[in-house]
C-alpha cells in the first residue's frame, strides 16, 4: 500500500526567538531547522506499516531549499522517495493560509494517487511552529477522504479497512474503523523513533526526489468546488509579539499558608490547571 | 665475541657432571630416513593448519590508513614487550616471570634444537670441533650447553609451576565460557617439561649409550609433536604475537576512519581487517583483559576475551569473506554494547591485541546499519541531532549559565578557549567544576573565553558507533572553531579532550587541547596551597589515565591540599566509574552497578574526600555515594580542591549528597 | 435584536452528559466577541430539545438556542457532525462561529471550515478590537514562545475555537428567563456518508500508573526524608487529581514503584503542571520533566537547581508548605 507522509521542516525547538524586521515572524538568521516532531512520529508509523505489510512510503514537504535536508533525513530513515514543493523564497509560502497550504499538498498528492486504489495519507498532529493542527483534516476534506485525528496506532485489518487507536481527553482512548483510502493525523509519542543511520543516509542519495514549484502546482485548473480556491487567504497573520510573561521563575514568599494561597491562585488563573 | 667460559666451567664443576649432553651416537641410514619422514610429516601437519590461518589473515581486507613507518617505536615495543616480556611480568609478576623464563628458554634453545636435529643427520654444529667452536673459540659449545641447561632448569620449574597454577589453583580468568580446563595447555606443558627433562637428563647418561639414544628420540618426538600442535592451539601466539606487537595500530584505542561509501564498521567477515584477524589468532586466553574489565567484574555478559575469541571462532567457521553477521553466532550485540570503553583490556593485553577498535568496530557495524535497536540509544542519537548536546537540554540553559557566571565570550583574542562540554554546560555538578576552575583562572589572570555556542564533541556517538552523528558534530565544531580562530582549548572533561584531540582528526585539524589538570599542574607554583592533611583518595579517570597517560598532574593538585591516598586499583589499573562508551546515556545496567563497586572501593580507603578529574566520574559517584548514606565522603573535582585554597575561601563544610 | 441573521453562533459540547466547562468558556468568548461587534449570540448543542440541560445556561442568555437532534449524532463522528453543523450554519448564516478547542473540535472543525472556503482560527487565547473595529484574534506560536495576532478577511463566516482557560465563564445571570428561544433543528443526515465507525471509549486496564497521560504530576524527592512522609505528598496529589511521581532515589529505595520514576532512567513526561517536592533538580531528573508546561518547585534550598527551570518556586520546609497547599487547593475546588 502506498503511504504518503506530509512532513514539515520547522525551526528547532530551542531556537533563539527574535522578531524579524517586518514583525510577522522570527528572525531566521542563525536558526537551525529540524523535522516537526509529530511528523517524525507519522513517518515512523508509516515505516513500521511498510515493514509489516509492504508498500511504499513517499514523503511530501513544502518549503524553500533548506527543506531538502529534512527530506533527506526522512529518506535516510527508510522512506522510498520524496516530493518537494519548492517555494522560491522564505516568504512565498508564508502568504498561504492553512487552506492554501493544504491545497498545495492536495494537488501534489492527487498526481500520486490517481491510479491507486488504496493508500493512506499520514500527517503529524500539529506543527511545532504554527501549531494549527489542521492540515491533515483539510487535505482529507479537499480530497473527499475519510479521516481520523490524534491517532496512536494504525492496523490494516485487510480488505481495505484500517483500525486505528485514537486518543481522547483525560486518559481515555477509542478504536475507530475506517475504509482506506483515508487521512490520519498522528499524535507524538506513540512509538520509539528510529535514528537516521550512516547506511540510510548513503542510500538516501540514490532515492528520487521530485521537485515541483508552487507556481507549477497552482497553474493547474482542477475545476473543483469553491473550496479549492487559489484566491487570497481568509486568515491573515498581522503581527507577532513576544509574550509579556517569559519563563522566569516567580518565587512566592510568605508563611507557608500565604505562599500556598498565592500558588493556588496562580494555578487557577495563570496556569488554568484547577 | 668469545665469552670467557669461567663461570660455566665453575658451574659445570658444581653440577659435577659433564658439560655437554650425551652424544646419541651414530645414526644409520634408516634412522635418518625415519627422522626425515617424521620431520616432513610434522612440518606438513603444521602447515596444514598454519597455512589456513595465514591465509585467513592475508585474505582479510587491508587496514586502510595503516602506516608501517616510523619503525622506531615498533622496534622498541618489540624489544621491550616481546624480548624483555615487560608487560607480561609487570601486570602479573609471578606467573609472568615464569612465562618469561619459558619464553627465554625457547630462545636460548634455538641453537640447541638446531644442533639436536642436525645431530640426527650427523651434522652436529655444537661440538668441540664443530664449525661454531672453530669460529668463535674453544669451549663455546660447552658454555652454551650449560647456559641452555640453566635455562632448562628455570623453564622446568616455571612450567611445572604454571601447570600447578592452571590445574590445581585454577584462577577463574584462565577459564573459557563453557570450558573448565584446557587440555591442550596440559599437553603442551607436558611436552615442554619433557623437552627440558630429556635435555637435562642427557647430561647424565653415557655417550652413545642406549639411554642417550632413547632420550634423543624422545626429545625429537616431543619437538615434532609440538610443532603441529602450535597452529591448532593458542600456542599459535609463539609465531604470531611478535608480529602482532610489532604491527600494532599505534596509540591507544585507535579507531580507524571508515574507508569509502561501503564501509560501515565491522558488520560481516568481509569487514575484518588483517590486523583484526591477526590479533584474533594471537589470543593466548590469559584472561588479563577480562580480569580488569568493569563489565565482566559486575556480572554483565561482556567478556573481552570472549569477544576476541568470538572473532577467532567466526574466522574459523566462516572465514574473512563471509556475509554472516559478526554479531550473531560467535559474538552477541548485547555484550558488545555493555562496554564502557575504559581500555583496561587493551592496556593489559600482553600479545598486542587492541580490543577497543574491535568492540567499537562491532558497534559501528550494528549502529551504522540500524541493527542496534535500543530505546535509550535511539533517543540519544535523535537528541544529539536535534539539540546538539547529549542531555537534550535547550541551548538557552547554557546561555543562562554563561551569563550568570559572567564568563567572557571567546572572540579570537584570548589565549584559551574554555570548553564547557555537555556536562560543564548543563549538569549542576559539571557547572560547579567550571565555576571553580574559572575562579582559579581568574586568580591566575589567565586570558580565556567561552564559545557562544557549543555542540557536543560527539564522544558518546563515536563510542556507540554512530558515525553519521559523530561526523556531523565533529565537522560543525571544527568549522566553528576554525572560523572563530580557536587555537588552544582547556577542558574539564577527559572525554572531550580525547575526542577533540584524536577522534576529530578524521575530519580536520583540531586546535590544541589540554585537560584542566595539566593546566593546573603547569601553574602549581603560582597557586597558593594550604595543606589540611585531610585524606583525599584520587580516582584516575579512564580517559585521562590509560587514554592520555596523565597520572601525576592531578595527584600534584591533591597532594598540595591534603594527604594523597591511593585506591587499591589505581593508575593504569584504575577501575572504571561506568559512564564511558556512551553508557551514561543508556538504560539500566544488569548485574551490580559498576559505579557502586568503584565507589565502595574508594570509600573503603577511609579517605574523607574523593578527588575526581572527570565530570562523568563525578556524576556517577555522586549517585553511588547517595546510596552509601550520610557518612559518605565528600566528592570534589580537583578544580574545586584547587579553588578551595585560593585566598578568601573559608573551608567549606562537607556537602550533603543532593537529591 | 438589531441585525437580523448576523450573529455569533457558539457550538457547545457535551461531556459526560453535561455541558463541559470549556464550552461555557467558549460562550463567554462568544459574548465578548459579540460585544465588540454589537451582534447577538446564538448557541447550538447536539441534544434533543426536551433535554433539561437547556434550562441551565451559564452566563448571559443567548438569543436562540438550537437543539440539534439526529440519531446519527448520538455517537460523535466527524462526518456526522460536520454535515449537521454545516446545515445549521447554512440556516443561521452567522458572521462568526465559535467552538471550544477540544479534541473533538480539532477533528471536524477544519473540515467544516473548508466547506465554506474558510480556515479555522484555532486555540485562540484572546479576542480584542482592532482600531478599525474589526476583531483581532490572538494565538500562541512556537509552543507559547510567541503571540500572534490574526485578522479575518473577506466575506463568509469566520470560524474560531477558544483555548481552555483563556476566557472565564460568566456567572449565571439571575435575571431573565423566557427571552431565549429554543429551536429544535433536525439535520438530515445520510448514514452511508458517515465513513468512520467509532468504538466505545475505554480506559486502558491493568495499568496502575500512566504518568505520560496525567495532566498534573506531583513528584517527590529525597527531601521527603522517610517513606512514611510520602503520605503528605500523596494527599496533595489526591487533592489535585494528580498522579504521584518520584525522582530516582525514592524508587531505588523502594518507597515508590519504579514505574513512577521520572528522569533519564525512568519516564520522560510533559504534563500541564509538574510539582517537584523536595527535589533538587539533578540533571538526570531534569531531563525527564523539563518539557512540562508549568513547573512548580518546593525546596528548602534556595540554590537548588530545580529553581532554574521552575515557573513558580517556594523556598520553604515542605512539611509545612505541602499541607498548607493541600488545604488551599481543597478550599479552591470547593
Amino acid at each position: 500500500m502506498k503511504i504518503i507522509v506530509a512532513i514539515k521542516q520547522v525551526p528547532e525547538r530551542d531556537a533563539r526567538i527574535r522578531i524579524d524586521s517586518v514583525g510577522k515572524w522570527i528572525d531566521l538568521a542563525d536558526v537551525e531547522f529540524a523535522m516537526n516532531e509529530s511528523d517524525a512520529y507519522a513517518l515512523e508509523e508509516a515505516l513500521q506499516l511498510k515493514e509489516a505489510h509492504g508498500g511504499e512510503v513517499i514523503v511530501l514537504s513544502a518549503g524553500p531549499e533548506r527543506v531538502g535536508k529534512t527530506i533527506r533525513e526522512a529518506l535516510a530513515k527508510g522512506a522510498d522517495r520524496a516530493i518537494h514543493i519548492a517555494s522560491e523564497s522564505e516568504d512565498e509560502l508564508a502568504q498561504y493560509d492553512a487552506l492554501g497550504v493544504a491545497q498545495l499538498l492536495a494537488r501534489a498528492i492527487e498526481d500520486e494517487i490517481v491510479p491507486e486504489p488504496d493508500f493512506l495519507i499520514l500527517t503529524g498532529l500539529q506543527s511545532d511552529d504554527l501549531g494549527l493542527g489542521q492540515t491533515g483534516v483539510i487535505v482529507a476534506e479537499l480530497l473527499g477522504l475519510p479521516h481520523a485525528s490524534l491517532i496512536l496506532k494504525v492496523e490494516p485489518t485487510g480488505s481495505g479497512t484500517v483500525r486505528v487507536l485514537r486518543e481522547l481527553e483525560d486518559g481515555w482512548f477509542q478504536y475507530l474503523e475506517l475504509h482506506t483510502p483515508a487521512v490520519l493525523t498522528i499524535q507524538s509519542g506513540n512509538s520509539k523513533l528510529r535514528y537516521a543511520t550512516l547506511m540510510g543516509i548513503k542510500k538516501a542519495k540514490t532515492k528520487p526526489v521530485k521537485v515541483i514549484s508552487i507556481a507549477d502546482l497552482m497553474s493547474e485548473d482542477l475545476g473543483k468546488s469553491p473550496a479549492w480556491r487559489p484566491a487570497a487567504p481568509v486568515v491573515v497573520l498581522e503581527q507577532v509579539k513576544l509574550p509579556t510573561k517569559q519563563r522566569t521563575t516567580q518565587m512566592l514568599s510568605g508563611t507557608p499558608a500565604e505562599a500556598a494561597a498565592k500558588l493556588v491562585e496562580k494555578l487557577q488563573f495563570e496556569v488554568r490547571a484547577l | 665475541m668469545p665469552f670467557v667460559p669461567a663461570a660455566p666451567t665453575a658451574l659445570g664443576i658444581f653440577l659435577a657432571g659433564p658439560i655437554a649432553p650425551a652424544d646419541p651416537g651414530r645414526f644409520s641410514l634408516l634412522d635418518k630416513l625415519l627422522l626425515a619422514a617424521m620431520i616432513v610429516t610434522s612440518a606438513a601437519l603444521f602447515w596444514k593448519r598454519f597455512g589456513v590461518v595465514l591465509d585467513k589473515i592475508l585474505k582479510s581486507r587491508k587496514d586502510p590508513g595503516f602506516r608501517l613507518l616510523p619503525l622506531g617505536k615498533r622496534i622498541w615495543d618489540f624489544l621491550w614487550e616481546v624480548l624483555c616480556q615487560a608487560k607480561v611480568i609487570r601486570e602479573r609478576p609471578l606467573p609472568g616471570l615464569a612465562h618469561a623464563f619459558v619464553f627465554w628458554s625457547f630462545l636460548a634453545f634455538a641453537l640447541v634444537t638446531l644442533n639436536h636435529i642436525a645431530t640426527g643427520f650427523g651434522l652436529a654444529v655444537l661440538s668441540g670441533n664443530g664449525p661454531i667452536d672453530g669460529l668463535v673459540s674453544g669451549g663455546f659449545s660447552g658454555f652454551y650447553f650449560v647456559l641452555a641447561a640453566l635455562f632448562a632448569i628455570a623453564c622446568s620449574i616455571s612450567i611445572a609451576g604454571l601447570f600447578v597454577r592452571r590445574f590445581l589453583v585454577r584462577p577463574k580468568w584462565l577459564a573459557r565460557e563453557g570450558h573448565q580446563l584446557s587440555w591442550e595447555s596440559g599437553v603442551i606443558a607436558g611436552l615442554i617439561f619433557a623437552l627440558m627433562a630429556t635435555y637435562l637428563g642427557s647430561f647424565y647418561v653415557a655417550d652413545a649409550g642406549l639411554a642417550a639414544r632413547l632420550l634423543w628420540w624422545v626429545h625429537t618426538l616431543c619437538l615434532l609433536v609440538f610443532l603441529p600442535l602450535v597452529p591448532h592451539t593458542k600456542h599459535l601466539h609463539l609465531i604470531l604475537s611478535p608480529a602482532t606487537i610489532f604491527l600494532s595500530r599505534g596509540g591507544f584505542s585507535q579507531i580507524p576512519a571508515l574507508a569509502g561509501d561501503e564501509d560501515f564498521g565491522l558488520v560481516t567477515g568481509k569487514d575484518l581487517t588483517q590486523l583484526v584477524s591477526l590479533q584474533a589468532y594471537s589470543c593466548v586466553e590469559c584472561g588479563r583483559c577480562t580480569e580488569h574489565c568493569p563489565a565482566a567484574n559486575t556480572g554483565k555478559l561482556l567478556n573481552p576475551k570472549e569477544i576476541v575469541l568470538g572473532i577467532r571462532g567466526y574466522l574459523n567457521e566462516f572465514g574473512p569473506t563471509a556475509e554472516e553477521l559478526l554479531l550473531g553466532k560467535h559474538n552477541s550485540q548485547e555484550a558488545a554494547f555493555q562496554c564502557t570503553t575504559c581500555g583496561a583490556c587493551e592496556f593489559q593485553c600482553p600479545v598486542g591485541i587492541e580490543h577497543l577498535p574491535i568492540i567499537v568496530g562491532l558497534r559501528r557495524g550494528a549502529t551504522n546499519t540500524g541493527a542496534w535497536e535500543d530505546d535509550h540509544g535511539g533517543k540519544l542519537f535523535n537528541v544529539l541531532e536535534r539539540n546538539s548536546n547529549a542531555l537534550g537540554m535547550s541551548a538557552l540553559e547554557r546561555d543562562k549559565f554563561v551569563q550568570k557566571q559572567e564568563l567572557p565570550i571567546f572572540d579570537g583574542t584570548q589565549e584559551y578557549c574554555l570548553w564547557l562540554g555537555c556536562m560543564g554546560g548543563y549538569d549542576p555538578k559539571g557547572r560547579e567544576i567550571i565555576a571553580s576552575f574559572v575562579e582559579v583562572m581568574r586568580y591566575l589572570g589567565a586570558s580565556y573565553g567561552v564559545l557562544r555556542k557549543e555542540k557536543c564533541t560527539g564522544d558518546p556517538a563515536r563510542r556507540l558507533g554512530n558515525d553519521l552523528v559523530f561526523q556531523q558534530l565533529a565537522e560543525a565544531n571544527l568549522e566553528a572553531m576554525r572560523s572563530q580562530k580557536v587555537k588552544k582549548i582547556v577542558s574539564i572533561c577527559p572525554h572531550c579532550v580525547r575526542t577533540i584531540q584524536e577522534d576529530w582528526k578524521e575530519f580536520g585539524a583540531p586546535p590544541e587541547i589540554e585537560h584542566h589538570s595539566e593546566f593546573l599542574a603547569r601553574h602549581q607554583s603560582r597557586l597558593p596551597h594550604t595543606n589540611t592533611g585531610e585524606k583525599i583518595v584520587y580516582h584516575d579517570p579512564c580517559y585521562l589515565g590509560r587514554y592520555r597517560n596523565v597520572y601525576d598532574e592531578p595527584r600534584a593538585v591533591i597532594a598540595a591540599a591534603g594527604e594523597l591516598v591511593e585506591a587499591p586499583r589505581n593508575r593504569e589499573r584504575s577501575f572504571c566509574c561506568g559512564a564511558g562508551g556512551g553508557l551514561a546515556f543508556l538504560g539500566e545496567e544488569s548485574g551490580e552497578r559498576v559505579s557502586h563497586v568503584r565507589a565502595q572501593e574508594l570509600v573503603a580507603t577511609g579517605a574523607t574526600t574523593i578527588g575526581a578529574a572527570c565530570p562523568f566520574c563525578n556524576t556517577m559517584f555522586r549517585d553511588a555515594l547517595a546510596a552509601t548514606g550520610d557518612n559518605a565522603p565528600r566528592l570534589l573535582d580537583i578544580a574545586q580542591i584547587a579553588a578551595a585554597q585560593l585566598p578568601g575561601k573559608a573551608e567549606k563544610p562537607p556537602m550533603q549528597p543532593p537529591n | 435584536m438589531s441585525r437580523s441573521g448576523k450573529s455569533v453562533l457558539v457550538f457547545l459540547e457535551m461531556k459526560n452528559l453535561e455541558i463541559g466547562r470549556i464550552s461555557w468558556e467558549a460562550m463567554a468568548a462568544g459574548h465578548s466577541l459579540a460585544e465588540i461587534l454589537g451582534l447577538p449570540v446564538d448557541l447550538a448543542l447536539v441534544a434533543s430539545s426536551g433535554n433539561p440541560i437547556f434550562g441551565h445556561i451559564h452566563g448571559k442568555l443567548p438569543r436562540t438556542v438550537y437543539a440539534i437532534d439526529n440519531t446519527l449524532l448520538h455517537n460523535y463522528t466527524a462526518d456526522g457532525f460536520t454535515a449537521a453543523y454545516a446545515q445549521l450554519i447554512e440556516r443561521v448564516k452567522p458572521a462568526y462561529v465559535v467552538f471550544p478547542h477540544t479534541y473533538q473540535v480539532r477533528d471536524f472543525a477544519p473540515a467544516l471550515a473548508t466547506r465554506f472556503g474558510q480556515v479555522l482560527i484555532g486555540d485562540v487565547t484572546g479576542i480584542e478590537a482592532n482600531p478599525d473595529g474589526a476583531p483581532r484574534f490572538t494565538r500562541q506560536l512556537l509552543q507559547g514562545k510567541l503571540n500572534a495576532n490574526y485578522r479575518h478577511s473577506g466575506a463568509g463566516p469566520c470560524f474560531l475555537s477558544v483555548q481552555a482557560g483563556a476566557f472565564r465563564p460568566d456567572q449565571t445571570d439571575p435575571s431573565g428567563h423566557g427571552e431565549t428561544m429554543l429551536e429544535a433543528f433536525p439535520p438530515s443526515l445520510d448514514a452511508a456518508k458517515i465513513r468512520v465507525r467509532p468504538g466505545a471509549p475505554f480506559r486502558p486496564s491493568a495499568r496502575t500508573v500512566d504518568l505520560g497521560s496525567a495532566q498534573i504530576l506531583v513528584s517527590v524527592g529525597r527531601g521527603i526524608k522517610e517513606e512514611a512522609n510520602i503520605a503528605i505528598v500523596q494527599e496533595l496529589a489526591t487533592s489535585l487529581g494528580a498522579e504521584l511521581a518520584a525522582s530516582r532515589p525514592i524508587c531505588d529505595a523502594g518507597w515508590l514503584p519504579m514505574e513512577r520514576q521520572v528522569g533519564s532512567s525512568g519516564q520522560t513526561v510533559a504534563p500541564k503542571v509538574y510539582m517537584a517536592i523536595g527535589i533538587s533538580g539533578a540533571i538526570q531528573h531534569l531531563v525527564g520533566m523539563k518539557a512540562s508546561q508549568c513547573i512548580v518547585a518546593i525546596n528548602k534550598d534556595e540554590n537548588a537547581p530545580i529553581f532554574e527551570v521552575a515557573d513558580y518556586g517556594i523556598v520553604g520546609d515542605l512539611f509545612e508548605v505541602v499541607p498548607a497547599l493541600t488545604a488551599a487547593i481543597r478550599k479552591a475546588k470547593g
